[in-house]
């Protein structure tokens, strides 16, 4: 069976393992023992203590939180029970303007601001950039990823979670 | 002896019977056990290789015999080998989306009859470019041939080539202007094209009549039907070595095998759930000429996606929500459905190469009756379906990102493609004949960024994962244009920790020709039609295309003056006004003009790919090397990234760390600064969402996907506590 030490996937996450490396492993057989390591990996690089349940960005995270399992941000801002929308407890930054878009496309020709603007979700505590969404006016926020947690953990893992003491 | 000896059940009711084995094992063809895997694992998975050799063997040879640059430059081609019952078992690389239209085009005929009319025999050569019964656009042109052993049909070898021009009523292969199936140009529709290994005569005679430049459409078929005889010979040579009851099993098997593979993958890869994106394409065509009008000419599409993936490891698309059909090109069959399904598929999930229908068959898709995915008419015009199935499947690769991300498998996290804006051309050729031809430089787009890199520039797109661009002399060969630049466009990748690929765009020269007409599609106008990932923007898809009529430009080059080679990065003033004197043109939209003639200029750009990650953690040392080399520009490395350059005693830029460090401390100050709470947005945005104060085509786009989904009306509802359909008038 494949698989890597956690200093690689370690390597492989932050993007600096050499290409040649990353080759190989994208071309390989993948390791079934992948997910445990990644979420080890990534339990060493925030600075909290709740136990990472799923990772759901590159710097959003469920986990176990007391209780409650939340959404966090890598700072350890909680936007909340993770099944809801995290989207709704963030900040935004809206781009409607020639002005605004300009900032981020110099030199492309811009979308009508009257068809399409910019949402940037970003978390309110360390301003990470969390996700963007390039929609109509008007358009509800998507709820981009809604995990089946229970069910990966106890289905496809083998390692049911403990049941949830009270909501969240 | 086997379980399932070659059948003496006639070839549809054998269908049906497969149909019903599977509906009632979950297996296909009720293949439960795989038998012959168990007895000889080594010898089933030995045959399976061959069986794919024989497909890439029989394309290469196939891509020698055309005359078309699509074919032999670019790779525009794939074959596959079938089942009796016409579901793939072995492919080879190439445009793959297609494998699984070529299976519904075999199965069409077996459904309607052909068994006793017009026969199937062996030698015969079937022919279908009709996308309402298999094949994703008009000038993807299949061919396949039946494969007969012992007498009895043990299977289909098919073929098909993405043809340059399929005499519609634009030039080109991607018919833009057509509006109804009517002008969409040339159809075949389930013919027989030949017999005895010959095509015919009289259907010769037909596409040579009805095309601007038939060598590429009969020259493509010959090398089509080379490719089917190729394989069906060694087909034939492989039951001669392992027996017939053999062939027709482990062919099954195959599929089988390839079904239990992709379900085990998924549950391997991903993380079961419910995961929802977006995008958008916007098309405007008011006061150009020759539309027809049959609808809106300006509008805006929303292409929602909500996928869900089982705990069996299925993964279910569903597109409701979507926007009806329209009187454009770029409507799209379920078969074109399903084969950007299958070709995101292929690149995503099924990189080893043994992949076939049973992939497919691990999924389902959820397309709305009377939508721009599943028209109630099969008269609409699908000739540039790729324009929105392009944009779709770029969602679809997010979300199945998404699920990479979760699980951990970041290597595989990619923020999808992009559409790939095509030129379609005709007129007087540069050596004063008719001719017609798309430009397919175009399969070479920026890729979105993946989770741990940047995007590919210039060398990916979704339909071929065999991206190129092709050679600028070959395509100087066969149109009466020069190239006089093609650059990598500066900042056309989506900003991120990783950015999207960066485009490229071409500017040409018309030479020797009196008459060129230039025909453009496949690209949205005023929204981007693609996303970023994870803090990742959406590249900059909206391009406007800039052309200069009557130019100096031989005047200028006969003084030795400097010329224009690209467009700059001047967004109100480009490098062509600076440099040229003319008629300036700048388009939105498609481009549809009256012809051009020697000495006008033409530009044309191509997409960048959507960037992943916070913009403010992009590596420093990157991007000077990205800005040395023109994928970035100096002031978008500050701008956007927070990255301060300076220049070394050579004058390259290098990154200044600890300017950077204060500047981008700074950018997230202000960041907070600008930024609003989410609760605080939506009550203000809610004023305006129940005066429904949007630009019309906003508001009908809201209309229309109220009116045809019940869940995007409540949704729409629920989200902003307003009656969605009182709000937009819909009844």
């Amino acid at each position: 069976m494949t698989s890597y030490s956690k200093e690689v996937i370690s390597d492989l996450v932050a993007g600096t393992l050499p290409w040649p490396q990353t080759r190989r492993i994208m071309s390989a057989y993948k390791d079934d023992d992948r997910f445990f390591k990644y979420v080890a990996v990534l339990q060493d690089r925030v600075g909290w203590k709740d136990p990472i349940l799923l990772p759901v960005g590159d710097h959003l995270f469920i986990c176990q939180s007391g209780d409650e399992r939340v959404t966090k941000c890598e700072c350890g801002h909680s936007f909340g029970d993770y099944r809801k929308n995290w989207k709704l407890n963030a900040s935004i930054i809206v781009r409607d303007s020639e002005e605004t878009l300009r900032e981020i496309y110099p030199n492309s020709d811009l979308p009508d601001p009257d068809w399409m603007e910019i949402r940037e979700f970003i978390c309110p505590e360390c301003s990470t950039l969390h996700e963007v969404e390039a929609a109509a006016p008007g358009y509800p926020i998507v709820h981009d990823f809604q995990p089946d947690l229970e069910g990966f953990y106890r289905d496809w893992l083998g390692k049911p979670l403990e049941p949830l003491i009270r909501g969240g | 002896m086997l379980d399932k000896p070659a059948s003496a059940l006639r070839i549809r009711e054998r269908l049906i019977e497969s149909e019903r084995l599977m509906d009632e094992t979950g297996c296909y063809d009720g293949i439960t056990e795989l038998k012959l895997r168990n007895q000889d694992p080594l010898k089933f998975e030995t045959l399976h290789t061959k069986l794919r050799a024989y497909c890439v063997s029989a394309r290469e040879m196939a891509r020698r015999i055309s005359a078309s640059p699509g074919v032999r430059e670019v790779g525009e081609m794939v074959v596959a080998i079938y089942t009796p019952e016409g579901d793939a078992i072995a492919l080879s690389n190439g445009i793959m989306v297609h494998v699984h239209t070529m299976s519904r085009f075999i199965k069409w005929m077996i459904r309607n009859g052909y068994e006793e009319n017009p026969r199937i025999n062996d030698g015969d050569i079937f022919a279908n470019n009709d996308a309402f019964i298999g094949t994703v656009q008009v000038p993807d042109v299949i061919d396949v041939m039946p494969i007969f052993h012992s007498g009895k049909l043990v299977g289909w070898a098919g073929a098909v080539c993405h043809e340059l021009e399929a005499g519609g009523i634009t030039p080109g292969g991607d018919v833009a202007l057509a509006q109804e199936r009517f002008t969409e140009g040339l159809f075949v529709c389930a013919e027989k094209v030949g017999q005895n290994d010959e095509l015919r005569r009289d259907y010769v005679i037909r596409c040579e009549r009805n095309l601007r430049m038939p060598i590429y459409w009969v020259l493509d078929e010959k090398a089509k039907v080379a490719s089917c005889i190729d394989m069906r010979e060694s087909v034939k040579s492989l039951i001669d070595e392992i027996g017939l009851d053999y062939w027709m099993q482990v062919s099954k098997e195959f599929i089988e095998e390839g079904r239990r593979a992709q379900l085990a993958r998924t549950r391997q890869l991903t993380v079961p759930g419910i995961y929802r994106g977006h995008t958008f394409y916007g098309h405007v065509t008011a006061g150009k000429p020759g539309y027809q009008p049959l609808g809106d000419p300006d509008w805006l599409y929303n292409m929602p996606i909500e996928m869900e993936i089982t705990s069996d490891g299925k993964i279910i698309m569903d597109f409701e929500g979507t926007q009806p059909w329209g009187y454009h090109s770029m409507n799209c069959t379920p078969a074109g459905m399903d084969g950007g399904m299958f070709v995101t598929l292929t690149q995503h999930m099924n990189f080893e190469g043994l992949v076939n229908d049973g992939a497919w068959m691990a999924t389902e898709l959820k397309l709305p009756h009377g939508t721009w995915t599943n028209p109630d008419s099969e008269m609409v015009a699908t000739a540039t379906s790729w324009a929105l199935l392009l944009p779709a499947y770029g969602v679809f690769q997010r979300l199945l990102s998404r699920s990479f991300i979760a699980r951990g498998f970041v290597e595989e996290a990619f923020v999808g493609q992009v559409n790939s804006p095509m030129i379609e051309m005709g007129g007087t050729s540069q050596y004063g004949k008719l001719f017609g031809m798309a430009h397919f430089e175009c399969a070479a787009a920026g890729s979105g960024a993946l989770a741990i890199k940047d995007g590919l520039d210039t060398a990916y797109v979704g339909w071929n994962p065999e991206s190129d661009m092709g050679n600028i002399e070959i395509w100087e060969q066969n149109m009466p244009m020069l190239y006089i630049g093609r650059s990598i466009v500066p900042n056309s990748g989506g900003a991120g920790k990783y950015r999207g690929g960066c485009s490229f765009l071409s500017t040409w020269l018309v030479s020797k020709t009196g008459h060129l007409r230039l025909v453009t599609s496949e690209h949205s106008s005023r929204v981007f039609d693609n996303g970023g990932l994870c803090g990742g923007y959406p590249a900059p898809t909206c391009q406007k295309h800039r052309a200069v009529r009557n130019s100096n430009i031989f005047e200028l080059a006969e003084k030795g003056t400097p010329l224009a080679h690209h467009t700059g990065t001047n967004p109100y003033r480009s490098e062509l006004e600076v440099r040229l004197e003319g008629e300036h043109v700048t388009l939105e939209g498609p481009y549809i003009t009256a012809p051009h003639k020697t000495g006008d200029v033409f530009t044309h750009s191509y997409n960048g790919g959507g960037g992943y990650g916070d913009v403010l953690e992009r590596d420093p040392v990157k991007t000077a090397w990205d800005v040395e080399n023109g994928f970035l520009t100096k002031e978008a490395a500050e701008g956007i990234f927070g990255i301060v350059l300076d220049e070394d005693e050579e004058g390259f830029p290098v990154a200044n760390l600890d300017a950077t460090k204060r500047h981008r401390a700074e950018m997230r100050a202000r960041r907070l600064a600008r930024a609003k709470p989410v609760s605080e947005w939506i009550a203000n945005e809610r004023d305006r969402v129940k005066a429904a104060d949007f630009a019309p085509e906003v508001k009908k786009m809201y209309a229309s996907a109220i009116k045809l989904s019940p869940r995007f009306s409540r949704d729409f509802s629920t989200f902003w506590n307003v009656d969605a359909k009182s709000t937009f008038g819909v009844e």
